[in-house]
């Protein structure tokens, strides 16, 4: 499939500080992109760039819809917001408080005549279900019904693409994922290409076909939800995403075979991603296992090894965070995730190992984690 | 929390001040209801309908003038990446220290026939006579308006400035990404949504000029303040100008009303507030324009006028002078302690109460005593002669039945009468600062004392008065320096031989010996100085 927006070394300088560097990102036509990384990782900054509100400092911005004529913008071609074709929900919907729902959703369609605003109006209204409240002004209607008439002032100029600016931060969490879902559904039946911004990472994984994980101005990693998950390709998008705990690592080059000791066992050469570790050759020391909640068993030790240091219920049994023992190592740990169906109770003493599995093994940069 | 133990006094006491406060408007409209007068039938039937006319046009005016120099102003500073933005961000707000007939008699004095700027044109260009060219004529009507509205437009400036300032950012946006260029956008969305707050700015205008009397008086412009003025202390006829107080009373209250009902159909309005704009980048052109555009105002509301006196204090300031600055400042200072004091008092009390009080009813004592700021001064001075002046003779006889001496006209010849008019006039400004100072403090804070066994009172001077230490200090200020400026009022009201900087002035003024108070006339400008700098300087910090 053709790409609908290319996106190559991008970079924006704001206030002599470098807030992108280099991104390189592509979405094909009808594909939803989540953007997730920490506060501060320049998300919103590639969402407003992208809209026409930060100029770049280098770098290509290419859009191909498929009815019209592609349009590139450079430093030297900087298309002002309204002619880029470009869509958004922001955060706080920015619906106009003096105009009713109805005008909210025209307001974008003033090129066209009075009676196709009102048909494609009144088209958006019934597919957002918001006929009933054409007439309303915007603080006489729910949160949801809010974002709804957002999306539909967002769709009504039929912009190629659409850029959402965390549109879920203000929906009440059980109403979230039903909207989320209803959203997705949406934006695929109208066969909307779309970039979403968030910080929440479950909203990532239910509303994006694709995630760039982004980090101090860089797009870290780019792929599918679950590739992504699976194969996360530096210690901040594993850490980011939550994919487990820390559990610190020391390796050893024992006559050319490596191996990775930890408090709670040892591995060897087969169960690290080895990717990983050609990265580690030079440096033996301040390595981190990225430890999954089912990469931990209760085992028959002669010691104990681990203290259970906090408790919670979860709908799967008991999320204990464990605390080794051994306090004076470099591989101590204090919280290190394991679940089970079993109860303990609080200080409990417990011997743990590491079950046979692939890990990976990544060098974190100091006081990171 | 509620008012506990001590609800019933707290609350008898914001009905007793509001009931207080509003009875002389009530007494005086009642009055001239029934007693008009046969000199009100008169005027009706000569003068009265160009009177009228002339207050309606000069409100007109002042209001198209004001809305011509403040919104563009506002503009500039707020959207616009001007040069000196900072600076000129507060030196538009000087023009509001500085009192209308001042510059109406500074600048008569500068662009009169006699004047050096006709003088200097005569001489450079040769003209011998008024027959030889066309000068424009400030003792107008419409030269009344400019003087008002280079004084008045600060009000549309800083209001609007703030509706700017605080629309939220994204609603630019997405008027930009639906289509909308920058000019677009700003006529469809960020207009639009200042408009209440320009409509309140103009309101406020227009009530200002509507009680304006000693510019009018001045430029010999016939309008209500000055008929009210002549009818009593001209003609004597008390209830003749009673009458014509109502009346105008009656076109505040339309104002008021009109100005509510336009915005009614808007309070969904809210925005959330966001400082970081991204200004408009202005072309060269576009600098020099705007740049000239807000010096002017700067020079001609302020720094022009500012001059002329310092010059004239300069050459024409000698020890009498001094002496009796030194005794009418006394007797300004005194009554705007006063004033402030017990308007401060009475607003906390009342703003307290309404933040406290759980009774449906709370609100009515706050908005009762906030009503006396849409009574022009002159109206107000009636209302106090025709509630005080029955109540002193009731007094007097009551005395004298007892066999006392009368005590004289202790209310209405005092300057009791004008600290009242002063507390009645002032109250809003000072309830509307220290309720938006309660407004800031979470409602928590109210439960809070209570949940740790403090009692309310003891709670209210240790939780709520020192957060409202800064409010207090700026309501305080207000109302100091609006009553050291306020003229008609104290004209009407003042005992025999009392004088009030602003009374002296305006004496001055009449005689055309403005020369010869020009130290006091600074004196009032920099008072009024005193609340733009400390609010300035608290918006800094």
């Amino acid at each position: 499939m053709q790409s609908l927006i290319n996106i190559e070394n991008l970079t924006v300088e704001l206030q002599a500080k470098i807030i992108l560097s280099n991104v390189d990102l592509s979405l094909e036509k009808g594909e939803i992109l989540g953007l997730v990384g920490p506060s501060g990782c320049g998300k919103t900054t590639l969402l407003n760039t992208l809209a026409g509100f930060i100029a770049q400092n280098a770098g290509i911005i290419e859009i191909k819809p498929t009815n019209k004529a592609p349009i590139e913008i450079s430093i030297n071609n900087m298309l002002p917001a309204e002619q880029r074709n470009i869509g958004m929900i922001f955060q706080d919907y920015a619906l106009f408080p003096h105009l009713t729902v109805n005008e909210n959703i025209c307001f974008g369609l003033s090129a066209l005549a009075k009676t196709e605003q009102q048909n494609r109006c009144a088209e958006l209204l019934t597919l957002l279900e918001l006929s009933e409240f054409s007439q309303r002004f915007p603080h006489q209607l729910s949160g949801g019904q809010q974002q709804r008439v957002a999306i539909a002032r967002a769709l009504a100029p039929q912009p190629s693409l659409l850029l959402l600016d965390e549109p879920f931060s203000n929906i009440d969490a059980r109403l979230r994922n039903e909207l989320m879902i209803e959203i997705r559904q949406l934006l695929k039946r109208l066969g909307m290409t779309a970039i979403f911004v968030t910080h929440n990472k479950d909203e990532v994984f239910t509303f994006a076909d694709k995630i760039a994980v982004m980090h101090q101005g860089q797009v870290l990693q780019v792929g599918s939800p679950a590739s992504v998950c699976q194969q996360p390709n530096s210690w901040q998008v594993a850490d980011f995403l939550q994919l487990g705990s820390w559990l610190p690592a020391s390796l050893i080059n024992n006559n050319n075979k490596l191996s990775v000791r930890t408090l709670i066992g040892e591995l060897d050469e087969q169960s690290i991603k080895y990717q990983v570790l050609a990265d580690l050759a030079k440096q033996e020391s301040n390595n981190q296992l990225l430890i999954k909640p089912n990469n931990i068993e209760r085992c028959q030790l002669k010691e104990y090894n681990v203290v259970i240091e906090h408790i919670s219920v979860t709908e799967q049994g008991f999320h204990y965070l464990l605390r080794s023992i051994e306090q004076n190592s470099e591989l101590s740990f204090s919280q290190l995730s394991y679940y089970s169906q079993e109860l303990h109770t609080l200080g409990d003493a417990l011997s743990v190992r590491l079950k046979a599995d692939s890990f990976h093994l990544y060098a974190v940069e100091n006081n990171h984690l | 929390m509620i008012i506990g133990n001590t609800s019933t006094s707290w609350k008898f006491f914001s009905w007793f001040f509001a009931l207080a406060l509003i009875s002389p408007i009530v007494v005086m409209l009642v009055g001239s209801l029934n007693n008009a007068g046969d000199l009100f039938s008169h005027l009706w039937a000569t003068v009265l309908p160009e009177y009228i006319q002339n207050t309606l046009v000069l409100g007109v005016l002042v209001a198209l003038l004001s809305f011509c120099f403040g919104v563009p102003a506002a503009v500039l500073i707020s959207q616009t990446n001007i040069v000196m933005a900072k600076q000129l961000r507060w030196l538009l707000m000087l023009p509001l220290a500085m009192p209308a007939y001042l510059v109406a008699y500074l600048y008569t004095d500068l662009f009169d026939y006699a004047g050096p700027v006709q003088r200097l044109l005569r001489a450079w260009f040769n003209w011998q006579s008024p027959n030889d060219y066309y000068f424009f004529d400030i003792r107008t009507l419409g030269g009344a308006a400019i003087v008002i509205s280079l004084v008045m437009f600060p009000y549309v400036y800083m209001l609007t400035r703030t509706a700017f300032e605080q629309q939220d950012r994204n609603l630019l946006r997405a008027s930009r990404l639906l289509g909308c260029s920058e000019r677009q956008s700003f006529y469809k969305i960020a207009l639009p949504l200042a408009r209440p707050a320009i409509a309140i700015s103009l309101t406020l205008v227009i009530m200002e000029t509507l009680a304006d009397f000693a510019t009018v008086q001045y430029f010999a412009v016939n309008t209500l303040t000055t008929a009210i003025y002549d009818t009593w202390l001209g003609y004597g006829d008390f209830g003749a100008a009673n009458a014509l107080a109502s009346v105008l009373m009656l076109f505040i209250l339309f104002v008021v009303v009109a100005e509510q009902r336009a915005r009614a159909g808007q309070r969904h309005q809210s925005s959330r507030p966001n400082a970081n704009q991204e200004r408009k980048k202005l072309s060269l052109t576009q600098q020099i324009f705007g740049s000239i555009f807000c010096w002017f105002l700067v020079l001609a509301g302020f720094l022009l006028p500012l001059t002329l006196l310092i010059i004239m204090a300069i050459d024409y300031a000698d020890y009498p002078q001094l002496i009796a600055l030194i005794a009418t400042g006394k007797n300004s200072l005194e009554i705007a302690i006063y004033s402030a004091t017990i308007a401060t008092l009475i607003a906390l009390t009342l703003a307290l109460f309404h933040r406290l009080h759980q009774s449906r009813s709370r609100m009515i004592p706050l908005q009762i005593s906030g009503f006396g700021y849409a009574i022009p001064g002159t109206v107000l001075a009636m209302a106090m002669l025709a509630t005080f002046g029955p109540l002193d003779h009731a007094i007097n006889d009551v005395a004298k039945g007892v066999g006392f001496q009368a005590p004289g006209l202790i209310l209405s010849g005092t300057v009791f009468a004008i600290i009242f008019a002063f507390v009645v006039r002032f109250s809003a400004i000072a309830n509307g600062t220290i309720n938006a100072g309660i407004s800031q403090i979470p409602k928590s804070l109210d439960l809070a004392p209570g949940s740790l066994g403090v009692k309310t009172l003891p709670a209210i001077f240790r939780v709520h008065l020192p957060l409202l230490k800064s409010s207090i200090l700026v309501a305080w200020l207000l109302v100091f320096v609006e009553a050291m400026k306020e003229l008609p009022a104290v004209l009407l009201l003042r005992p025999f031989n009392f004088e009030t900087l602003s009374t002296q002035i305006y004496q001055l003024i009449s005689d055309e010996r403005l020369e010869q108070g020009a130290l006091g006339a600074i004196l009032i400008v920099l008072f009024g100085l005193l609340p733009i700098i400390f609010l300035n300087r608290q918006k800094d910090s």
